[in-house]
């Protein structure tokens, strides 16, 4: 049976897949078929009850059998524990590339630039929400629904990167000391919401500090490329101010707002350091 | 009814859920009223760190001992940030002044770290921050020629020294007065020794000044200031007993403190 793939198949793993294509073929031969052979029918396959109630399905595996020319000599071991693992999964048929043999893998086995793609787009999405103004900012339950960590890791390593190229002697140790400040720094202010008697949710705001420090990578890259101090000076300031603004929201409405200021000032403090270490490095 | 339900023959399938756990909660909700368990809660809990516990007992029994979870669970730390803004506002006032000695007393019901945690990290930013400035300056002082380097070694040895101090000292203290046979709290040094480091951070801002006569008499204000702030403080907790020579330690290692600041960030 051909199944569109267009990986060839080893010649013995063809007639399993058969094999078990018939069984689900069979057993559920009543349900409505979808319009892509490929993908195996969902809920209707009677292989999600339990296997401890007795069910006709070790019965019509013998038929294939029969009808098989080239039988297995220990199909019946492989077949049933493999009904069960079929799962009724969630994966659209319509996914572009590869289907597969199972529905489940489809993520595995999509082009590699759909997943590249999938995740900077989510990048881009969570940079909008974050940092640009849009209406959703007074609810910072819906700021970073979608959190990822692949944004903040991006933006800490570049701003560190940036500062190592800017400085001209210990670049390494300015590098180092810029990712331990900054990873660091935002598992401390997020343990300090929580210390505070806050609510928030650990990774929800690793990722949001994260995302707040693409003002100041892009503060960085300016005065990496002109080094003028006044000019570095009004650089930091409005990309300071742009990412307290982008963090502030999230941050107080976090905590007990006679706390606020006490969650806030960490903040700052952060941000402060990191804009001094972009104007002073040289 | 309970038994009726773990009797049906579907009970013994995969993925079966058991029908009903005994709830015991009615009968702990009136003994534990004031904790304010948030449910779903059989009882203990373990492991919500985010839970605020430990902001409804104050007043009611005694804080230090009986929310203490384990060391890597969060919500056992919670009790020590149970603080608002205008109360860490004014202890901060409170450490500016050298000559009340009662301090503790101030903050016996609720010693705090965040004052420690917080004074501490931005007293290191300061210090390499401003001890570059003023080292460039004081270059520039002597010779004209000096461009501005930033040594990023200054973050390096501010937070050793720093942090090092905030930390070891009080413990030492502690241990020390466990010794000799009094008790002693080491919260409340951690709590008293963070405060006391707030006043070198505004002195630091003195500091960048280039003249060297203003720079030490500055430090000599600001280290003075705050070793008394710490000396009286230890005598008044120790009062009663025959250990002033604890007292004159303390003043001397947080002059001690005061005067490398100023020889290797302000030189």
């Amino acid at each position: 049976m051909s199944h569109g793939d267009t990986v060839p198949l080893h010649p013995s793993s063809q007639s399993d897949i058969d094999e078990i294509e018939n069984l689900i073929n069979i057993s559920a031969h009543s349900s409505v078929l979808p319009a892509k052979p490929q993908s195996p029918p969902r809920a209707s396959i009677p292989i999600s009850s339990s296997p401890f109630i007795s069910s006709n399905i070790p019965q019509p595996s013998y038929q294939p059998q029969q009808q098989q020319q080239q039988s297995k000599p220990k199909p019946q071991s492989q077949s049933l524990p493999v009904p069960p693992v079929l799962p009724i999964s969630n994966i659209s048929p319509n996914s572009n590339g590869m289907s597969g043999f199972g529905s489940p893998v489809n993520t595995l086995t999509e082009p590699v630039w759909d997943t590249v793609k999938r995740d900077l787009s989510r990048i881009v999405s969570n940079l909008k929400l974050v940092v640009f103004p849009n209406p959703n900012r007074e609810d910072p339950g819906k700021a970073l629904r979608d959190w990822d960590l692949w944004g903040p890791f991006f933006f800490i390593v570049f701003l560190g990167l940036v500062l190592s190229w800017s400085a001209s002697v210990k670049k390494s140790e300015v590098f180092a000391v810029a990712f331990a400040l900054l990873a660091a720094g935002a598992i401390i202010l997020t343990l300090n919401v929580l210390l505070l008697g806050g609510h928030i949710i650990f990774f929800q705001s690793l990722s949001l500090l994260g995302y707040c420090l693409f003002p100041l990578d892009v503060g960085a890259l300016i005065c990496m490329l002109k080094d003028n101090v006044i000019l570095k000076v009004v650089v930091v300031c409005v990309t300071l101010a742009w990412s307290s603004w982008s963090a502030y929201p999230f941050m107080s409405s976090a905590v007990n707002p006679r706390r606020k200021a006490l969650a806030l000032y960490p903040v700052l403090l952060m941000y402060v350091s990191v804009g001094f270490l972009i104007i002073a490095i040289d | 009814m309970d038994e009726s339900y773990t009797s049906l023959p579907t009970s013994h399938l995969l993925g079966s859920v058991p029908a009903v756990i005994s709830e015991e909660k009615k009968t702990t909700d009136s003994a534990e009223a004031r904790l304010q368990i948030f449910p779903p809660n059989n009882g203990g809990e373990k492991g919500r760190g985010y839970q605020s516990i430990g902001s409804s007992n104050d007043g009611e029994e005694q804080q230090a001992t009986n929310n203490w979870k384990g060391v890597f669970n969060i919500s056992s730390y919670i009790q020590y940030f149970n603080v608002d803004t205008d109360i860490v506002l004014d202890r901060i006032k409170y450490s500016l002044y050298p000559i009340n000695g009662d301090f503790f007393r101030k903050i016996d019901a609720n010693p705090d770290l965040y004052g420690l945690i917080w004074i501490s990290t931005t007293l290191v930013f300061v210090i390499a921050a401003l001890g570059n400035c003023a080292t460039y300056l004081m270059d520039r002082h002597t010779d004209k020629k000096t461009t501005w380097s930033f040594d990023v070694n200054y973050v390096n040895v501010a937070a050793v020294a720093v942090y090092g101090y905030a930390l070891l000292v009080p413990t030492a203290f502690s241990f020390m007065l466990q010794y000799l046979g009094s008790n002693s709290s080491l919260v409340r040094f951690w709590c008293m020794w963070g405060y006391s480091l707030f006043i070198f951070i505004l002195s630091s801002f003195l500091l960048v000044i280039p003249v060297e006569f203003l720079r030490w008499l500055i430090i000599l204000i600001a280290g003075s200031a705050s070793s008394c702030f710490v000396a009286l403080n230890m005598r008044s907790y120790i009062e009663g007993t025959d250990l002033t020579m604890v007292a004159v330690a303390s003043f001397i290692l947080q002059f001690a403190l005061s005067l490398f600041i100023k020889i290797w960030f302000f030189p």
